[in-house]
């Protein structure tokens, strides 16, 4: 426990001990941790895809040493899959063996009225604890000690879906008509929730949670991340490609190569034992890197001139 | 109650940034958390808890840099009204470290030449060419005693305390509302009236009389009381201006949104065409939200076997009713076909600006540009932002002599097989056909097979069917015609769409 307190004293804090777990980040994503931790609120993480929003998530969940539960978003999804479901097979199932004890349960009951009554007895018993089925949403609010709950790709979800989330969003509790409220345990989870912005989440989902929004990195943190995360590339190999993505960024792509891509090409380039980039190596591996063939096609032919430019770029002004 | 960070969510919400009171909570709770002292991190952790999308993460930085900025007024004013100690603290630093705030206040009137050598330092603000201007005109008094100011502005201005003088002008602002300027020009007015407000007249008559008197020391305190009067002046005026940016900018700007809505799309100015471009997006974000429940339950597709089960529990398991996992989201599949010859292509722009901002409701729109030959253009928006893709649409297919005929038949070329009854298709144009083959027999077709054919003309009504006009013949074949030359005719037609298709 007084590890935590440690980790979370201040801002620089944790970004320090997001770095001991490889998650190189900037001053506005470790206060956005912070503030998470501290007021217990969700974070809402937007940014393009492959910028590291489910990656810090992870991280989180490594640094406190708490269990992840992570609920990936989809079209169509609904209570049953997210919060709980009961188990309709064994309810079933002693639906019928019920059937054949119902006689020996009623013997010797006097009128309608008082077998009504003992079948009372009997309670909600199929709709209790024993026949749910809890699914990560409920998972994550009964877990003791606390989690983090990773809600991944909101946006893919539709808006029904959304205000399923409000409840839990904002108290930690969930309500089961048959059961009544489950709230969290002493320890509220610790909630992300990751959106690609293919929509506009609704804004009173937007606004229960605190909203980070991850852009690309900058030339020199990118560095950094490649050097946590590769550490073998040799240094100035490693300048050379995150120039090159970056110059990349800045052309007209379908799709701009993101972070994880950036790590993707160092490794393949560790790979092929490349100590600095020629075009011929680049245009090889441009695969890598680019998703569609058409930014393929569209790069290749301007490979040459970024290749030089980079190369050329002596290092200095980067670190 | 922090009074500071209420006003700076006021000017959040000013600059169009929603912020619900839950949030201002929040905002409380992180300030509370944070504290003032670092003006990074205050920043970092507010536009956590404020901002909720890019864009308005963009104006909160240039909001937080303009109403934190700590400079002299503003910063004595909310560090002296703050009740905190952590109030003090944030404007404390800065404002210090400027060597002019509240501390100077200690020299007194009392001892004239240090009340002098203040003064000097003061106007040193005002920019030198003022200062030497006025200092020549000026006779040469020398150093020496001065007499005591008799009005209350000018013991205000001779206390020397920029505390003080700073919360009588932000008294003297609420007090004659500045927070209601509207427009920039205003900005001279409410100075004035700040000033006065203040008690300029009576200043003036006292530096008058001063300056009339015999007696030097009362001549020498009739300079100095100018020099700050002017000095004041400045300041009040910097004051407004912050005012005017904070609490403003916006209002102004809505109010020429509301003026573009109702405006001819063809006499939008060109420099008007953001603010446009944000107005449709706006509207379609309206429109969006409106109708993007619309779903239905289909009864086909696969069985929901959990659902289906526990459904029928109720029923001794009995599986009679049955549910399915199929749930069809019903959206509308358009068509739209854009004349972009010169005298349609501005309506043709806003138009597809905001057929294509409908996305998250209408993700089946196919658009099709011409003027003589019919091209489809969906592409180009897939790849590129609508704005590009705009540009390029007028630039590639603008050209030539607007041929409706040639079109509807490459239209039906392109197309008749994909429609069906579900189909809706947005003519826009002008129907000025340059007296050629108005081939209305194909759209007949296509009004046979889709469930909707709408024809949007940018003229009004009464020049429908003048000159080479085929509006007419036409419009016995589109279920609906209408006139659509604004924003705001725009939105209606869509809306209209929106319910009748979805």
């Amino acid at each position: 426990m007084q590890e935590i307190e440690q980790t979370t004293e201040s801002v620089a804090a944790i970004r320090e001990n997001l770095e001991a777990h490889r998650y190189i980040c900037s001053d506005q994503i470790a206060t956005a941790v912070y503030l998470a931790y501290h007021l217990r609120k969700p974070i809402l993480i937007e940014g393009p895809p492959g910028v590291g929003k489910t990656e810090l998530a992870k991280t989180t969940a490594e640094m406190f040493e708490l269990p992840l539960i992570r609920l990936q978003c989809y079209e169509g999804l609904d209570e049953a899959k997210a919060i709980y479901e009961w188990k309709y097979g064994k309810q079933l199932l002693y639906t019928q063996v019920l059937k054949e004890t119902l006689e020996e349960v009623l013997q010797g009951a006097q009128g309608f009225a008082q077998s009504v009554n003992r079948l009372h007895e009997f309670g909600d018993i199929f709709f209790s604890e024993e026949f749910m089925e809890p699914r990560p949403l409920l998972k994550a609010l009964r877990e003791e000690g606390g989690c983090v709950l990773l809600i991944d790709e909101v946006d893919k979800s539709d808006h029904e879906f959304e205000s399923l989330l409000l409840e839990i969003l904002s108290d930690f509790q969930v309500s089961i008509p048959e059961i009544g409220t489950v709230k969290a345990t002493r320890e509220p989870p610790m909630v992300f929730l990751t959106s690609n912005n293919t929509r506009e989440i609704s804004d009173a989902l937007k606004r229960r949670c605190l909203h980070l929004y991850i852009p690309f990195p900058d030339v020199d943190l990118e560095q950094r991340i490649i050097n946590a995360r590769v550490p073998d590339i040799p240094p100035e190999l490693r300048r050379q490609l995150v120039s090159f993505i970056h110059e990349l960024r800045d052309l007209d792509l379908k799709k701009s190569p993101a972070i994880s891509e950036t790590i993707d090409w160092a490794r393949t380039l560790l790979l092929l034992h490349a100590d600095s980039l020629d075009p011929q190596l680049v245009r090889d591996t441009l695969n890598v890197i680019l998703k569609f063939q058409e930014d393929i096609e569209n790069v290749n032919g301007e490979v040459m001139a970024i290749t030089s430019k980079v190369v050329a770029n002596q290092p200095g002004h980067v670190r | 109650m922090d009074r500071t960070l209420a006003n700076f969510i006021g000017a959040l919400r000013n600059a169009e940034i929603r912020i619900s009171t839950a949030e201002t909570l929040d905002a409380f709770n992180t300030v509370e958390l944070v504290g003032y002292t670092d003006r990074d991190l205050l920043k970092r952790s507010l536009s956590l808890a404020l901002p909720k999308t890019r864009d308005e993460k963009e104006t909160f930085d240039t909001c937080f840099d303009r109403f934190f900025s700590f400079d002299d007024i503003r910063g004595a004013r909310t560090g002296a009204q703050g009740d905190a100690a952590e109030d003090s603290g944030s404007e404390g630093a800065p404002a210090d470290g400027e060597g002019d705030g509240a501390g100077g206040g200690g020299e007194q009137t009392g001892e004239p030449r240090q009340g002098a050598a203040q003064g000097r330092r003061k106007s040193r603000q005002r920019g030198a060419s003022t200062l030497t201007g006025e200092q020549e005109a000026e006779e040469d008094l020398g150093p020496g005693a001065m007499a005591e100011p008799h009005s209350a502005l000018g013991k205000l201005l001779m206390l020397d305390s920029k505390v003080e003088l700073s919360m009588s002008v932000a008294g003297a602002g609420e007090a004659v509302n500045v927070r209601e300027i509207q427009v920039f020009t205003q900005k001279g007015l409410y100075t004035r009236r700040i000033m006065d407000e203040m008690g300029l007249a009576e200043l003036n008559g006292e530096i008058g009389a001063l300056r009339d008197s015999r007696a030097i020391p009362e001549r020498r305190l009739g300079q100095e009381l100018k020099k700050r009067r002017d000095w004041l002046r400045e300041q009040v005026r910097d004051y407004v201006e912050r005012q005017f940016l904070l609490h403003a900018d916006a209002t102004g700007r809505r109010l020429r949104e509301e003026l573009l809505r109702k405006v001819k799309l063809s006499n939008v100015e060109h420099r008007s065409f953001r603010l446009i471009q944000e107005i449709v997006f706006k509207m379609a974000k309206r429109l969006a939200t409106m109708y993007a429940r619309r779903k239905k339950v289909f009864k086909r597709g696969q069985l929901n076997v959990p659902r289906t089960l526990r459904h029928n529990l109720a029923y001794d398991g009995a599986i009679f009713d049955l549910k399915w996992k199929s749930v069809k989201i019903d959206r509308p599949r358009v068509f739209a076909i854009c004349d972009v010859s010169g005298s349609v292509a501005n309506y043709a722009r806003f138009m597809l600006m905001f057929l294509y901002s409908l996305e998250a409701v209408m993700p089946k729109v196919r658009s099709f540009a011409f003027s003589s030959d019919l091209a489809e253009v969906t592409e180009l928006f897939e790849r590129n932002n609508i704005e590009d893709a705009i540009a390029k649409t007028l630039r590639d297919y603008s050209g030539g002599s607007t041929d409706y005929g040639q079109a509807f038949q490459d239209f039906k070329r392109l197309c008749l097989d994909d429609m069906d009854n579900r189909t809706t298709i947005i003519i826009l144009g002008d129907s000025r056909n340059n007296y050629g083959e108005p081939r209305a027999e194909i759209l007949k077709e296509l009004y046979d097979r889709a469930k909707r054919i709408i024809w949007l003309n940018p003229e009004s009504r009464n020049s429908w069917n003048v000159g080479d006009a085929e509006m007419r013949r036409y419009s016995a074949y589109c279920h609906q015609v209408e006139e659509c030359n604004s924003l705001m005719h725009l939105e209606r037609v869509v809306g209209n769409l929106l319910k009748t298709v979805a």
